[in-house]
């Protein structure tokens, strides 16, 4: 089967700051992959290269077959984008929020209605969708953007740290909600809570520095940790450790 | 999972430009602040002109025309210095850029949000119209002139603007820039600044080649002396264009 997420050894600078180093890896659909690494190490500038925001230095990266670089039209129509900093449109009202995202990925009529009500549904936004963004609490704006996200239903979606800003109950109604999802498409999400995306993934990703130190299903991890009596925590912990020292 | 298309491959560019230019315009009016500037803009705008209207008595709309050029250097940076810079401080940018859109859908659409708000101020002049219209007979050839001097001199504005405000987060440098290109599009064709400048320079000739080739006052007067010269309509809706075209590929090399 053709992955749905294919980066191919990419790199990207800022000036001379490489904030990621030669990574690859490939998720298939029905995948749900944990990203996870230290602030800084580079998940977030690699989130925001696959929604083509930025153009990688070096390397190639492909959503649902198509060339982030060469055709970044239908990568954007193929994804489901949630940025770290989930900024919104502050004064309009969520209902005319979910319209437009929903107009502007060429959804309309009957069909338009029906996604918004969906996501609505799902992301339990009914008592705020004639509320302006800005009068929205952060837990609230989260599933908004989350919402804005899903509306056009993408097969790939690109998860930058989503719990952030949700209370304990959330982030459980959250986890099901993105199990539940997880058919056909895949999910790419950045965490840098190791408990969190354990939860939820089936493969985890670690980035040290820019650089992809591990990139093993969480059975074959767990395994490995009850081999050694440690706990999921410390090798990945160890693996980072590793990856700084090799550096 | 059923998949939209990008709308730019479905349906033309015309439908996601307009996706597009409803938000920015709601945008607008989404806060008091459109219907405050548009009221005192009329307000400011229908004193001056009445004070005049008083003094000479006569039935032609000439100075408002006149004060609406020096007011639109200031009033139109006001539209446009948010259109760019508030999506860039606010990081709705990147929203905005991962969307399945060209850059020049997103640049036209909030470029046509800005001409349409300046569109209903125009139209909040009509009273006016009507005003001459029940004291007598004046010139309505010169009047419809006049509109489409002040619409095309203000869509070149606009563009100017947007284009700055794509080039800055900070609203105030787009304002103070867009005033600053404007200052310098109307007083480089009057007279008085080509003197000084012809004389600063003789064998230069700055200050003629200046209004020759770049002001916008001398294509603008014709309209308000009633001239519709296909060459001024050419020359404002080339430079809009080019401005326009500026801001798309500013958008689009932005995200390297």
């Amino acid at each position: 089967m053709s992955p749905m997420i294919r980066v191919q050894d990419v790199t990207r600078d800022f000036g001379s700051v490489r904030a990621v180093d030669s990574v690859s890896f490939e998720i298939g659909p029905g995948e749900i992959v944990g990203f996870l690494g230290p602030n800084g190490a580079g998940k977030s500038t690699l989130l925001k290269m696959l929604c083509t925001f930025l153009p990688p230095t070096s390397g190639e990266l492909a959503i649902a077959g198509h060339d982030v670089a060469r055709e970044p039209l239908a990568v954007r129509s193929k994804i489901g984008y949630l940025p770290e900093h989930n900024a919104l449109f502050e004064t309009m009202r969520v209902s005319k929020l979910l319209r437009f995202m929903g107009e502007a990925r060429g959804l309309g009529g009957a069909y338009l209605a029906e996604r918004t009500e969906w996501v609505a549904e799902a992301m339990t936004l009914q008592s705020v969708l004639q509320k302006r963004v800005s009068e929205c609490s952060k837990g609230f704006r989260q599933r908004i953007g989350l919402a804005c996200a899903l509306i056009h239903d993408p097969p790939v979606l690109l998860l930058d740290e989503p719990t952030h800003g949700l209370d304990p109950l959330q982030v459980v109604a959250f986890r099901d909600f993105v199990r539940g999802l997880a058919e056909g498409r895949a999910i790419l999400f950045s965490s840098h809570i190791l408990a969190e995306v354990a939860e939820i993934s089936d493969r985890l990703l670690v980035l040290q520095e820019g650089r992809l130190c591990l990139d093993e299903g969480l059975a074959s991890l767990q395994a490995r940790a009850a081999a050694e009596s440690s706990t999921l925590e410390t090798l990945v912990l160890r693996t980072v450790q590793d990856a700084r020292r090799t550096a | 999972m059923t998949q939209a298309a990008p709308i730019a491959h479905r349906a033309g560019l015309v439908r996601g430009t307009l996706v597009v230019f409803r938000r920015e315009l709601a945008a607008f009016f989404d806060s008091a602040i459109a219907y405050v500037y548009l009221i005192a803009a009329l307000v400011l705008l229908a004193s001056l002109y009445m004070n005049e209207f008083f003094l000479t008595g006569r039935l032609d709309m000439t100075p408002l025309f006149d004060t609406l050029a020096p007011l639109s250097i200031f009033l139109l940076p006001a539209v446009t210095m948010r259109l760019w810079a508030e999506d860039k401080k606010s990081r709705t940018f990147e929203l905005y850029v991962t969307l399945p859109l060209r850059a020049g859908q997103l640049v036209v659409g909030k470029y046509l949000a800005a001409l349409a708000l300046y569109v209903i101020f125009l139209a909040g002049t009509l009273p006016i119209v009507a005003m001459l219209l029940s004291l007598g007979d004046p010139d309505l050839g010169l009047i419809a002139s006049g509109y489409l001097g002040a619409l095309l001199f203000g869509g070149l504005l606009l563009a100017i603007g947007t284009f700055l405000s794509g080039l800055t987060s900070d609203q105030i440098v787009a304002f103070v820039s867009s005033v600053a290109f404007g200052f310098a599009l109307v007083f480089t064709g009057d007279p008085r600044v080509v003197a000084v400048l012809d004389g600063m320079a003789p064998a230069l000739g700055a200050g003629t080649w200046l209004a020759d080739s770049v002001a916008a006052l001398p294509h603008y007067e014709n309209f308000l002396r009633g001239l519709v010269e296909l060459s001024s309509i050419v020359w404002f809706t080339g430079l809009t264009a080019a401005f326009l075209w500026l801001n798309t590929l500013v958008v689009a090399r932005v995200r390297t």
